[in-house]
């Protein structure tokens, strides 16, 4: 790790640009920047920060380095300064008995859980909708896979005590809006899924505290959910016997309420839900759009696939644009929430352009759709994804 | 030095008993990187208003980056600030803001004064 990543103390480094990358689409250009506790990330936004992951780190393991987690705020008052010390996580509403817990006082409350889980932004891969959706506009690296640790948020509200009539549960962080009539992003869960034990509050991630623009001192971790659900730098949770109807739930963060949740693209559906769970996707990591590869040289491809907690069964991997697949081997399984490795070998039996390509299914048998499905967010996008190679 | 005590942890089995490393009870603090995006100038009256009403919140790449966008859609999204976000944005200062976006980053751009990497 950097040595600038240990915490404790100041670790702030104000850094730079380091240089400019170009995503593959219109209006693609970034810049690179060191945050804090990161190395170089493409930088979406600087205000609130907005930061994407290089498609390149996710070939050099299946767990993503904490300094090259995406980062993704959406009010611009954060947190730069957190003593662990006074930080108090304050559970209410509709509760036998409000809690006021300190980190040390919550370490405690149950042995610490440990679940590897993919973080995967809801706009992920936006900027790749065609047409063009509004919005942070990512190519694929705002997710990320982390092995988090933390105690199940199920033992905070047994120890509040749940009145009958719990309906949900919403989670506030510690970020704010420099205006007061900016809703605040507070999320919502339904009371069985807060109470499902694998929903947690989590301190670490990868064996380390969270760095501060991943939600330091403590964050929701919901696996197999998008992360909007991850509230970072949770501090308020507050029991609801009714449903809550704050913008962020009510009116931001809604996809088609239909099967494929998915429309004509350019229309707009006729009713929305919540979105919740990821799509199925997979990815080739280890060769990129446009490489150029020599004839008949075996290589090794590999990659990663991950959906919202059924389990990969299978990955299958092109390399003539999708008429044949090869069935892929599958790597360690780090749990049903992971990122899965997959390999195989690939042999360029002529010159010419292959388009390469992996397509996963899981355990109740989802797959990929060979088309892009549209919404007018430009969420859920798990397309076969076209990797374009030139044999020579 | 971290990777190799968890390699080793992982080797062992025993990775889920390692307590996290430096949960230290000290603030930790960080200092964030400056702002380089800028508003693109202009002569038009919405420059000055963008600068003065959007920036309050965020920073100007949430402009810059969208996808090429007509008068529509820039007319909305102001109208969303002010209504749901609750930006101070007087109802007079809509229109020319949208005219000053739709000009600079939306598809009624002209080659001279537009966003540099509005294209």
């Amino acid at each position: 790790m950097a040595a600038g990543a240990a915490a404790g103390g100041s670790v702030g480094r104000a850094a730079t640009a380091d240089g400019r990358v170009m995503l593959p689409f219109e209006n693609g250009e970034r810049e690179l920047v060191a945050y804090p506790q990161k190395r170089p990330l493409i930088r979406l936004t600087a205000r609130p920060p907005q930061l994407e992951t290089p498609f390149s780190v996710f070939n050099e393991g299946v767990l993503t380095p904490n300094d090259a987690f995406f980062v993704r705020y959406h009010l611009s008052d954060i947190p730069t300064r957190i003593d662990p010390a006074t930080f108090r996580l304050r559970v209410r509403g509709a509760v036998t008995t409000s809690l006021e817990l300190s980190l040390e006082e919550l370490k405690k409350l149950a042995d610490p859980m440990e679940v590897v889980a993919v973080n995967q932004c809801s706009g992920n891969s936006r900027g790749h909708s065609t047409p063009r959706v509004p919005g942070g506009q990512s190519s694929h690296g705002a997710m990320g896979n982390a092995r988090w640790t933390g105690i199940p948020l199920r033992t905070v509200l047994e120890k509040a005590g749940l009145g009958k009539d719990a309906r949900q549960v919403t989670f506030d962080g510690l970020d704010r809006a420099p205006l007061p009539g900016t809703p605040d992003y507070i999320k919502a869960l339904e009371i069985d899924h807060a109470l499902d034990g694998e929903v947690m509050l989590a301190w670490a991630m990868n064996g380390e505290d969270l760095p501060m623009l991943n939600g330091y001192p403590l964050r929701l971790v919901v696996p197999g959910y998008y992360g909007t659900f991850w509230i970072k730098h949770v501090h308020d949770i507050e029991v609801l016997d009714t449903v809550y109807t704050g913008f962020w739930m009510a009116t931001a963060y809604r996809v088609p309420d239909n099967p494929a949740k998915a429309v004509e693209p350019g229309t707009a559906p006729k009713k929305t839900v919540p979105i919740s769970r990821y799509t199925i996707r997979s990815f080739i990591t280890s060769v990129i759009s446009g490489s150029t590869l020599p004839v008949g040289r075996e290589r090794v491809v590999r990659g990663i696939a991950f959906d919202s907690g059924q389990g990969i069964r299978e990955v299958a991997f092109s390399s003539d644009g999708g008429q044949t697949w090869r069935v892929a081997q599958l790597g360690t399984d780090l749990g049903r929430y992971s990122f899965r490795e997959w390999r195989i070998g690939f042999t360029p039996a002529k010159a010419g352009t292959h388009v390469l390509m992996a397509r996963a299914l899981n355990r109740i048998g989802e797959t990929q759709p060979l088309e892009p499905l549209w919404n007018p967010a430009g969420y859920l996008r798990n397309v076969v994804e076209r990797v374009p190679v030139e044999v020579i | 030095m971290m990777l190799r005590t968890i390699s080793a942890a992982v080797l062992l089995g025993w990775l889920v008993l390692v307590p996290s490393r430096a949960a230290s009870d000290k603030p930790v603090e960080i200092t964030l990187p400056v702002e380089t995006a800028r508003l693109a100038e202009s002569p038009l009256p919405g420059y000055a208003l963008a600068i003065g009403l959007c920036s309050t919140c965020h920073s100007a790449e949430y402009v810059q980056y969208q996808p090429n966008s007509n008068r529509a859609y820039w007319r909305a999204a102001t109208v969303k600030m002010q209504k749901v976000f609750g930006a101070p944005i007087p109802d007079a200062a809509i229109e020319p803001i949208a005219d000053y976006l739709v000009k600079t980053y939306g598809m009624e751009r002209t080659a001279v004064g537009s966003g540099s990497t509005a294209r």
